[in-house]
């Protein structure tokens, strides 16, 4: 069913003004798509305030305190603040493109959470079954709008930071996409509720099957997003700030949170994939005793905190890390990224194989049945486990053999090669008698 | 504004192979109001010329209309990272030219307060550095540890930056009541927090793959371009002029040089990273050994210095910073020059930047540690 | 090719840098000042939270500190300690201060005598660098820097004080909040 009915209380107030059908179809779809948007804007919104709070605490310092209490109301003034700059447009500059690319960014990054899954029953607006495709493919249009924002400035520091950008992003968006295969192969369905029923009806979260894939989306993922430690084209003042050079006021604000959505986006994703989404072991017993709409705004609950934490990992990251230098970063996208990620996938389908093969060897039993995700038993998750495992050290290894002559990966770790001397001391400048 | 060499004519993108790009004089990484102009092949540095003069302010000239003691609170605005050192510079040039004995418990105090100075100049350093590189995280720890030290300098001289620390023969005021107290303090925590800034730099990958091998100047090449400092040090080269030409109280302390291998910026960051940890150790030793007396010389009532030359250096912490006063025996100096170790030092930005990207430039820049106020005085 | 020679890496450095663990330090190093953000109170040793609140939290100001310049005033009797000797005006570098006196006739031991009083007395903060010279050069400890930093107006002409500036200080407006 694509479109999941609303929950009873709601539906049966509704019947009162429109048919079933409308409802189903149509109110309700407009209803979660208008809660979806308002949550999704205010997380972006109080990400950046968190950004800035996690960071000054790990900088010792104490961030945005003085717009209400504890600074909470900062993100607001900043958007006052922003809406009413000076709509200022670059003299040569393509306006419709111009006006057009950030609506483009914000259009992309917004429209991928219509098939995230938020909670089993009625929150996830629409279930596609080829979800993740689409969220790989809408996510893909974002850079269109970062070309077109580098085009239309008229700049010649903003078209190379654009083009910069999106090579960066375009080349770590086959990594992203190669990485999630692998646990698809375990899935068995792109709908991105249907893994996470998948990692529910298992039992396990996807991360103990796919250590590698879940470090590689994580990675490709942040370096898709332009973030640090990838945020060359954009933090790196050589070129000033990139695409976004031309833009003020409230079309900057909307890259800036075209930026954050996508944030929010690779985490659900990651989350979902990898973390179990909205399932958590106990929480079912919630639906089994019978409150169902506890159960799924329990499991919102769940997936908001496990998306908080991963994002909080990019805050993390960004505050402790240097930047890679661009040459640098791409190197990592192409010779890294993507051969582990392909090696990921060929250790993947060996473990289905090897667990599928095992089945019934000895008494074994690995599986209970393989159609709709792979509901293994406890054997058989041991054994996907340690090929999980195993493909981390098997993956280095072989990326250690094929990168051998990169020349950062010979840098290793160096002694410290200074060295410490006394030298004589010579005449002093003033003889002593005068001191 | 001399005539850049690099011609900045607008060529189109499309047409030439070869692209110019103004590092303008308003950039967050150049430290200061630096121009640099580079010719880059795609992101490959080809050639690069600088332009300076952003911030000269006549400082040498107004010298030659002021009288001695009154030069000196223009010295702070040199290297107004490292005011004390400058200040030391000069009086310590003034007091040698009128041969004007300074008591040893001044000499003891300059060697505390200006390795204090020292430390300050390089946190200040670690703390850009680490900007442009992007651990942006280091930045305000470095300046958490520079902000006890310029509490300690307010609290001594009355200012935290442009601090006016000596005068001639001496200083103005003894030490302060506390100051025993909070140097010692403060050197009791430096050690962990220089261990924590190692923690996060100095074996973190990234950081080693953006500064190994860049920007690189031997020994030899070094010393013909006139290098000074941790950059002449980083290169491998034993040279610093408290050991070679010791002036106030360094003769007697005991301390180490450090000196790098290859002349990297991996190598000039972990030598000014030992060279913290050595300060440190002079400011104990000097503590420790802290003679009574007074603390300024008898001076006569108009300062003057005898009619001829004289040159006096001392180590600063960006190099070896010098002066040079020609005196017609009034009370004004007749000229006076500034030998600026930042100068110096920023001939060195062309040979270490061509070949390398573009984003290195930005690294380069920061390990050389310039400060416009010295460079163009 | 590296421009730098490497010696080749031992076993454990082959497994720390597998296990990533140089960033691990630095990430680990980072959550612990997350953590005493909150819950350490040392900001100077420890990992607290090293931010004053200025202007709600008033600065600790050092005793010598360089800040506003003040004519000082003789305690019982009110009369400025200023005898107009102009020697602050003189060790000035910056030409920043202009002492004007005046004669007045006094009577000492029965014979008019003229004597040089304080007039006015003109100081520029605009063109001050707060050096000190003449706070030294003061014989009668009459002018002071003050440990008074927030010396901003809103135009180029208030940054020029006139002696009851000086003596009585200004008129201004103290944030604290």
């Amino acid at each position: 069913m694509l479109l999941l009915g609303p929950i009873n209380i709601l539906n049966d107030l509704l019947l009162r003004f429109f048919s079933q059908e409308t409802i189903t179809y149509f109110v309700w779809p407009l209803i979660q798509i208008g809660l979806v948007v308002t949550l999704v804007a205010l997380w972006v919104a109080y990400a950046t305030y968190l950004e800035r709070k996690i960071s000054a605490f790990m900088q010792a310092r104490l961030g945005p305190m003085r717009v209400g209490p504890w600074g909470l109301l900062q993100p607001i003034a900043d958007g006052i603040k922003l809406l009413v700059k000076e709509d200022f447009i670059p003299e040569n500059a393509d306006r419709w493109i111009f006006f057009f690319a950030p609506y483009i960014a914000v259009a992309s990054a917004f429209i991928v959470f219509s098939v995230i899954p938020f909670g089993p029953d009625w929150a996830v607006i629409a279930d596609v079954n080829i979800g993740l495709l689409l969220v790989l493919a809408v996510s893909s249009v974002g850079v269109l709008a970062l070309i077109l924002a580098g085009w239309s400035s008229n700049s010649k520091y903003a078209l190379l930071g654009g083009l910069r950008s999106s090579a960066q992003m375009v080349s770590y968006e086959v990594a992203m996409g190669l990485s999630l295969i692998g646990a698809l192969m375990f899935a068995r369905t792109l709908s991105l509720s249907g893994i996470v029923g998948a990692q529910g009806s298992d039992s396990i979260w996807f991360v103990l099957y796919q250590p590698a894939g879940f470090l590689l989306f994580l990675i490709s993922g942040i370096a898709e997003n332009n973030r640090a430690p990838f945020d060359l084209p954009e933090a790196e003042s050589e070129l000033v700030a990139g695409f976004h050079t031309e833009y003020s006021g409230m079309r900057w604000s909307l890259f800036f949170m075209a930026e954050y959505a996508a944030m929010v986006v690779v985490s659900a994703v990651a989350a979902t994939v990898y973390l179990g989404g909205w399932y958590f072991p106990f929480v079912y017993r919630l639906e089994a005793a019978g409150y169902h709409n506890l159960y799924v705004i329990v499991s919102l609950l769940v997936f908001l905190v496990k998306v908080s934490i991963i994002l909080y990992i990019y805050f993390w990251l960004r505050w402790t890390l240097p930047r890679f230098r661009y040459d640098q970063l791409m190197d990592i996208g192409w010779k890294w990224l993507i051969p582990s990620a392909l090696i990921n996938i060929a250790l993947s389908a060996i473990a289905i194989f090897t667990v599928q093969a095992l089945n019934g060897w000895r008494n074994m039993k690995t599986y209970e049945f393989l159609d709709r995700g792979l509901n293994l038993t406890a054997q058989g998750k041991a054994i996907a486990i340690v090929f999980g495992m195993a493909g981390l050290f098997i993956t280095a290894f072989l990326m250690s053999r094929i990168n051998w002559r990169s020349r950062d990966f010979n840098l290793k770790t160096q002694r410290r090669n200074i060295r410490l001397v006394n030298l004589p001391k010579g005449k002093p400048a003033v003889s002593a008698s005068e001191v | 504004m001399h005539q850049v060499e690099i011609a900045t004519t607008q060529e189109t993108l499309l047409d030439s192979p070869e692209m110019v790009l103004n590092m303008g004089p308003q950039h967050p990484s150049t430290h200061g109001v630096l121009r640099v102009v580079l010719r880059l092949d795609g992101e490959t540095v080809i050639d690069l010329d600088c332009d300076i003069g952003y911030l000269h302010r006549g400082m040498e000239k107004i010298a030659e209309n002021r009288m001695y003691t009154m030069i000196a609170p223009y010295w702070d605005r040199l290297d107004y990272i490292a005011a004390v050192s400058n200040g030391l510079v000069w009086v310590e040039t003034v007091e040698q030219m009128m041969s004007l004995p300074v008591p040893p418990r001044a000499h003891y105090l300059r060697t505390i307060l200006t390795e204090l100075n020292r430390i300050a100049s390089h946190l200040l350093w670690l703390a850009t550095h680490a900007l442009d590189i992007g651990a942006i995280t280091v930045l305000l720890w470095a300046l958490r540890e520079r902000e006890e030290i310029l509490k300690i300098f307010e609290r001594q001289f009355g200012a935290r930056l442009t601090c006016h620390a000596w005068r001639v023969g001496g200083m103005p005021n003894d030490a302060y009541d506390d100051f025993e107290k909070d140097v010692r303090q403060f050197t009791n925590n430096f050690p962990k927090r220089l261990d924590e800034y190692e923690t996060v730099l100095s074996e973190n990958r990234i950081w080693l793959s953006r500064t190994v091998g860049i920007g690189v100047i031997s020994g030899p090449e070094a010393i013909a371009i006139g290098l000074s400092g941790p950059a002449l040090r980083g290169s491998g080269v034993a040279w610093d002029v408290r050991k070679s030409r010791p002036y106030a109280a360094y003769g007697d302390m005991d301390f180490d040089i450090p000196l790098g291998e290859n002349g990297d910026t991996y190598d000039r960051y972990l030598v000014r990273l030992e060279e913290m940890r050595q300060s440190r150790r002079i400011v104990v030793q000097a503590l420790d050994n802290l003679p009574d007396g007074p603390v300024n010389a008898k001076l006569p009532k108009i300062v003057k210095c005898p009619a001829g030359d004289y040159y006096h250096s001392i180590e600063a912490p960006k190099g070896e910073i010098g002066c040079y006063i020609v005196s017609d025996g009034t009370a004004q100096p007749y000229r006076v020059r500034v030998r600026p170790p930042s100068f110096v030092n920023l001939q060195a930005l062309k040979q270490m930047c061509v070949g390398h990207l573009v984003a290195d430039v930005v690294a380069i820049i920061g390990t050389l540690d310039i400060v416009l106020g010295e460079i163009d005085r | 090719m590296p421009l730098v020679t490497t010696p080749k890496p031992t076993w454990s450095q082959k497994l720390k840098r597998f296990f990533m663990i140089d960033l691990i330090k630095g990430l680990a190093l980072t959550f612990k000042y997350n953590l005493g953000a909150i819950t350490d109170k040392d900001a100077v040793a420890g990992k607290g939270i090293y931010t004053e609140q200025y202007p709600k939290v008033r600065p600790d100001v050092a005793p010598r500190f360089h800040g506003a310049p003040r004519l000082n005033m003789d305690p019982e009797t009110h009369d400025t300690l200023c005898i107009a000797c102009n020697l602050c005006a003189l060790a000035c570098p910056e030409d920043c201060i202009d002492v004007i006196a005046m004669d007045v006739e006094i009577i000492v031991a029965g014979k008019p005598r003229r004597k040089k009083v304080l007039d006015e007395f003109i100081f520029d903060t605009s063109r001050c660098m707060f050096c000190a010279l003449c706070q030294e050069a003061c014989p009668t400890a009459c002018l002071e820097l003050t440990q008074d930093f927030e010396l901003a107006t809103y135009s180029r002409a208030g940054f020029v004080w006139n002696r009851e500036m000086l003596e009585q200080g200004r008129d201004t407006v103290k944030y604290t909040s």
